[in-house]
């Protein structure tokens, strides 16, 4: 039986390749992601291994103990000093330690010389890499850097920095380097440069080393964050971290430099896992495109049989046989396409691994297929295919030996409606789904959207058949004249076998209902970020590119002439009733003339002690009157609410300056809004007086800012809601991106179904050359049939997608949503596309009907 | 076809040789064959099996290319054309009836009639179409699907549609080889019409040698080459004929 299922494939390659380039590409997605994240941990955790190598033991603060959850995952942000001099002294002091060095983290970022000229782009330099500064200790093992050139930081006011970044920002040993933090610019003399670990791999980011001292000034804090220490020749590391550990502070740990590598490393991991489940998501929507072909194919290719299969019954095969033989032969090519898959994903890893490398340098390690990975692939490949080729089988195995009698290949027509009827009922479980998904507010919604959104595609690619039928009908009479009989036969070759036709076209709307559905959402989101800035009165916003705006940068701002006032907004993050939440900070006076504050009462009510809440928390039941205690960093405060903030976004309570004080100490500035007085004019305003304009203050502003707070980022309303926007336009891209695999698939679907057409219809085409039809027409023929399925399989997927992401929109309303926006120009472009995508789909398919030999065609019986 | 100076053979071929294969697989099916065929003449062509006689249509006809030698359809050379230019040739010069599988099945008994005016985009003579119709007794079935007509019938739709473009020359393989009898007798008198009625020049290729009764002349071939040639057939001639060359 096997043997028989091999010469099958053998016999006929043709028509399984495209079927295996379709399983072969979705599967090539996971394998490829796999092996990208695989190479991404082995990178970092060479890296952890680095950072760790020289120190024996690490002292930090517990990440069990303390609540700062977000210091456990990230190496690079910098941690609260909760050692005094004296605990790293005490740690010196325990016996086997050789050294106990304290370090500590400033916040703030090396900048490139003062070349005095203006930065072209304000927005451009946001971004970039963030600089990492320490206090220098002198000893390799401690520092994880060897000086290269000139030498170590001895005195306060000196300076050293990683090799490559004293290239790339221009300096050289003598200069004096610009640092900026809170506080303002310093600068230092650069004494040398450093290599960190064996090749300074820092993926881009600025490394340098101060004095002791000066990084306690710089970080405003006399402890240090963490303690490394090296042990006495030969010491028990395990034995010593523990010693450590009784001398330590409430609150902290010793743990030795090999564990702590690991733990980065799990972490990391646990990261990455989410990126595999991200993209083996997509590689799902794939292979149920996927699975749209192979039932297809295998429905063709068993109806192209069936005089075969009928034979074969005549003879004495039983139908279970002819069952197991077609899906033996489903399981040879999920064998031989999920190899393909595993190969193309491990190239496409290597290929984007490259890729990556030009921009962010080597962050990978060895480039290994993962185990994993390839049990993935098969998995996938093979459940899918077979899944898929069952239908046909049993089909296949039903086929009467009456049948091989039969003159005709093609069986008489089955009436659609147990197709319809199931399809309806699919499409109307689906959509209710979907409703209670988004609407019913129950845990795990995405499982029911997911389930419902299979449903309805389903039910509506039964559907599709009915409804395709009766409009190629209606299409035969435009299409015969514009394109004469060509025109004519393709809309009956659709209409002829609807089922084919319509499971084809599904295919492709599975993808395009989902970059719909991306569009509508993301179109949706961008007329919120405008009804956004709409409601701002500011002329200017000020963040800072690493971190809060510092209180320093503020009153700059304020000095500067022309400025009318600003208001600050400023994030923490507080407990209340045991959950975290976003506790936005406020300055009621100007708040309200800055931006329209949907309230009640208005933000200038607000006042020390009270607070605003928004609808989750009033989900929790508070209310207006009622009194809630929030606990930050710094303490409690107990507040009275009185008043609401009517939307879900920004935070979830509100409160004023000193009340955020209380909570969080400092309040980090995330945003100031400025104010322009009269005196300044719009650009395109008439100026006869030569009043300063918006761009002038501007650059004003940026000016005065220039010296001590170079990290400050001004723009203009317009110029942020642009910047959103194109975030906004970024995920639709990356998203489009994912789905463009399942958008090929489906492409392919549409040539395979035409070239197994092709095939079936040889002798017809045969005939139609024999009485004198052009190539080129029976090209042109093809095509159209192409292109009506492509573009009726997008139209379908439009529908969908919009309806759906309407829905989402909709339900979504919460979270500032106020209505759905239709991507039209995304739609039209779509449209555009799918008749293209239906031309070059009809390219293999139109090459081989227009290329077949008259007199063979004739002769093939069938 | 009755334009002035008009060209008086409808078809011809020289020194035609058609091989296929090549070495120990070699098949020679036209071995040097000259022949004319008159305008307004039907003509049979018969020979034992794998004689050449499809080979000689086909090439005739200008679906296959002879491998030397050349051939024309009405005064036009088709040796030389290029593929394009035969699909004109043909579709302007040739009707074709094959042995089955004649008709597309999507397009109903008119369709397909009138197909070879629609693929070159012609009107449809009205009056002409409703004489054939008339006489091929189609007039009932001008609306069903090839597959609700039988074999008679769709035949028959077959040569309606070989008429229509009143085409120079018409070759039909074996046209009535799957009909009965009384069917074949109906089809092929009703060619025989054509040819005397509205001067239709037919090649046709038959086993049958009632069939080739109905015929002006008769070809005999044998193993690629014509070996004899039969003028007012009777179909007791041919028989005698055929028995002589052992068939
Ligand atoms: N495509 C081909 N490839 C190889 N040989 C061929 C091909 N077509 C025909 N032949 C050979 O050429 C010779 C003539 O074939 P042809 O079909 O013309 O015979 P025929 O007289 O029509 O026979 P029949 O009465 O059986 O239809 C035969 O020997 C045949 O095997
Ligand atoms: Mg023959």
């Amino acid at each position: 039986m096997f043997r028989l299922a091999l010469k099958s494939v053998r016999h006929n390659p043709k028509r399984l390749i495209l079927t295996a380039i379709a399983v072969a590409l979705g599967v090539s997605l996971v394998a490829a992601t796999q092996t990208f994240t695989n190479a991404l941990s082995s990178g970092f955790s060479d890296l952890f291994d680095d950072i760790y190598s020289g120190t024996d033991i690490v002292v930090e603060s517990d990440p069990d103990a303390a609540d700062e959850d977000d210091q456990g995952g990230d190496p690079f942000a910098a941690a609260e000093g909760v050692f005094t001099p004296a605990d790293v002294e005490a740690i010196g002091a325990v016996e086997g330690v050789s050294i106990a060095a304290g370090g500590l983290q400033v916040n703030g970022s090396v900048v490139g010389p003062d070349t005095g000229d203006e930065p072209d782009d304000p927005l451009a330099s946001a971004g970039g890499a963030p600089s990492q500064i320490f206090n220098w200790y002198g000893e390799p093992r401690v520092d994880q850097s060897t000086v290269v050139d000139g030498r170590g930081v001895q005195a306060d006011g000196e300076i050293v920095l990683d090799l490559d970044s004293v290239e790339n920002l221009g300096y050289a040993i003598g200069d004096e380097v610009r640092v900026s933090t809170d506080a303002g610019v310093d600068e230092f003399a650069l004494v040398g440069t450093v290599r960190f670990g064996e090749d300074n791999s820092l993926q881009g980011a600025t490394l340098a080393y101060i004095s002791d001292a000066d990084a306690h000034r710089l970080a405003d804090d006399p402890n240090y964050a963490s303690v490394s220490v090296i042990a006495e020749e030969g010491e028990d590391l395990d034995r010593l971290a523990s010693s450590i550990g009784e001398v330590l502070p409430e609150g902290t740990r010793a743990i030795t430099g090999e564990d702590k590598a690991a733990e980065q490393t799990e972490a990391l991991d646990e990261v990455l896992q989410y990126v595999d489940i991200f993209a083996i998501a997509f590689a799902f929507i794939s292979l149920f495109v996927g699975a749209y072909i192979i039932v297809n194919t295998f429905r063709i290719i068993v109806t192209q049989r069936t005089r075969e299969f009928g034979l074969m019954r005549a003879i004495g095969v039983t139908g279970r046989q002819i069952r197991s033989m077609i899906l033996l032969e489903a399981l040879v090519v999920a064998l031989i396409a999920s190899t393909l898959g595993v190969v193309l994903g491990y190239l496409l890893a290597l290929a984007f691994a490259w890729l990556v490398s030009l921009f962010a340098g080597d962050i990978f390690g060895t480039m290994t297929l993962p185990l994993e990975a390839v049990g993935w692939a098969y998995a996938m490949g093979g459940a899918v295919t077979l899944v898929s080729a069952l239908l046909p089988a049993i089909h296949a195995s039903r086929v009467a030996p009456m049948e091989a009698l039969r003159e005709s290949a093609t069986g008489g027509k089955k009436p659609l409606k147990v197709r319809n009827i199931v399809g309806a009922a699919l499409a109307l479980i689906g959509a209710v789904l979907v409703t209670v998904g988004l609407y019913a507010g129950l845990d795990k919604p995405y499982i029911w959207v997911g389930a419902g959104a299979a449903m309805l595609v389903i039910g509506v690619t039964l559907l599709a058949a009915q409804l395709l039928s009766p409009l190629a009908g209606g299409m035969r009479r435009p299409l015969s004249a514009w394109f004469r009989v060509d025109g004519k036969l393709a809309a009956n070759n659709i209409q002829r076998e609807p089922r084919r036709s319509a499971n084809t076209a599904a295919a492709l709307m599975i993808g395009v209902m989902l970059l719909a559905l991306v569009a509508t959402f993301t179109e949706s989101l961008k007329s919120v970020v405008t009804e956004e800035f709409a409601s701002t009165k500011a002329d200017l916003f000020a963040t800072g590119a690493q971190g809060p705006v510092p209180d320093g940068a503020i009153d700059v701002i304020e000095s500067v002439d022309g400025v009318a006032f600003t208001s600050s907004v400023g994030f923490g993050t507080a407990t209340y009733d045991d959950m975290d939440y976003a506790v936005a900070v406020l300055d009621p006076a100007t708040a309200a003339e800055t931006y329209e504050y949907a309230t009640d009462p208005a933000i200038g009510e607000l006042s020390d002690g009270e607070v605003y809440i928004n609808p989750t928390i009033e989900e929790v039941g508070v209310e207006v009157g009622d009194e809630v205690v929030l606990t930050g960093p710094e303490g409690e405060a107990p507040l009275e609410v009185t008043g609401l903030y009517l939307s879900e976004n920004e935070g979830a309570f509100f409160v004023t300056f000193p009340t955020g004080e209380d909570l969080f100490g400092d309040v980090q500035v995330v945003q100031t809004l400025i104010v322009f007085d009269d005196s300044v004019v719009a650009d395109d305003a008439e100026n006869p007086g030569g009043a300063v304009t918006f761009s002038e203050q501007q650059e004003a502003i940026q000016e005065a800012l220039s010296e001590d707070f170079p990290l400050v980022i001004l723009a203009q309303p317009g110029q942020l809601e642009q910047l959103a926007n194109q975030f906004i336009d970024l995920l639709l891209g990356i998203i489009s991106a994912l789905l463009g695999s399942a958008l090929v698939i489906a492409l392919l679907g549409v040539a395979n179904t035409l070239l197994l057409s092709v095939t079936e219809r040889t002798r017809e085409i045969g005939l139609l050359r024999a009485v004198g039809m052009k190539r080129r027409s029976v090209w042109r023929m093809i095509t159209i049939e192409s292109m009506i399925m492509a573009v009726f399989g997008t139209i379908l997927g439009m529908v969908l997608g919009v309806a759906l992401g309407s829905a989402l929109v909709l339900s979504l309303a919460d979270f500032g949503f106020n209505g759905v926006t239709i991507p039209w120009v995304w739609l039209i472009v779509y449209t555009v596309l799918a008749a293209i995508a239906g031309v070059l789909a009809a390219i293999w398919p139109a090459y081989r009907a227009s290329r077949l030999d008259i007199l063979q065609a004739i002769a093939a019986d069938g | 076809m009755t334009s002035t100076a008009a060209p008086a053979l409808a078809a011809s071929m020289r020194d035609g040789y058609k091989d296929y294969g090549t070495g120990e697989a070699a098949v020679r099916a036209l071995d040097g064959v000259s022949v004319d065929i008159a305008r307004s003449e039907f003509t049979a062509i018969m020979g034992p099996s794998g004689s050449g006689k499809s080979t000689l249509l086909h090439t005739l006809a200008g679906l296959d290319k002879l491998s030397a030698g050349s051939s024309t359809i009405a005064d036009t050379t088709i040796t030389q054309l290029s593929e394009a230019q035969i699909t004109e040739v043909r579709r302007k010069y040739i009707g074709f009836v094959f042995q089955s599988f004649n008709l597309i099945p999507s397009l109903t008994a008119r369709e397909n009639i009138t197909l070879p005016l629609d693929i070159s985009g012609t009107k449809v003579d009205k009056a002409w179409f409703d004489e054939i119709i008339g006489i091929l007794g189609l007039g009932q079935r001008l609306t069903h699907l090839p597959a609700e007509l039988s074999g008679g019938q769709q035949q028959r739709v077959a040569v309606a549609r070989a008429l229509v473009s009143r085409p120079e020359i018409i070759f039909a393989d074996e046209p009535s080889g799957n009909l009965d009898s009384r069917s074949g007798a109906e089809l092929l008198s009703f060619m025989q019409r054509a040819v005397k009625e509205f001067g239709q020049t037919i090649v046709m290729v038959t086993h049958d040698p009632t069939a080739a009764s109905y015929a002006d002349r008769i070809l005999f071939l044998e193993d690629g080459q014509i070996v004899d040639e039969m003028r007012e057939p009777t179909a007791e001639r041919v028989l005698d004929r055929m028995k002589q060359m052992g068939h």
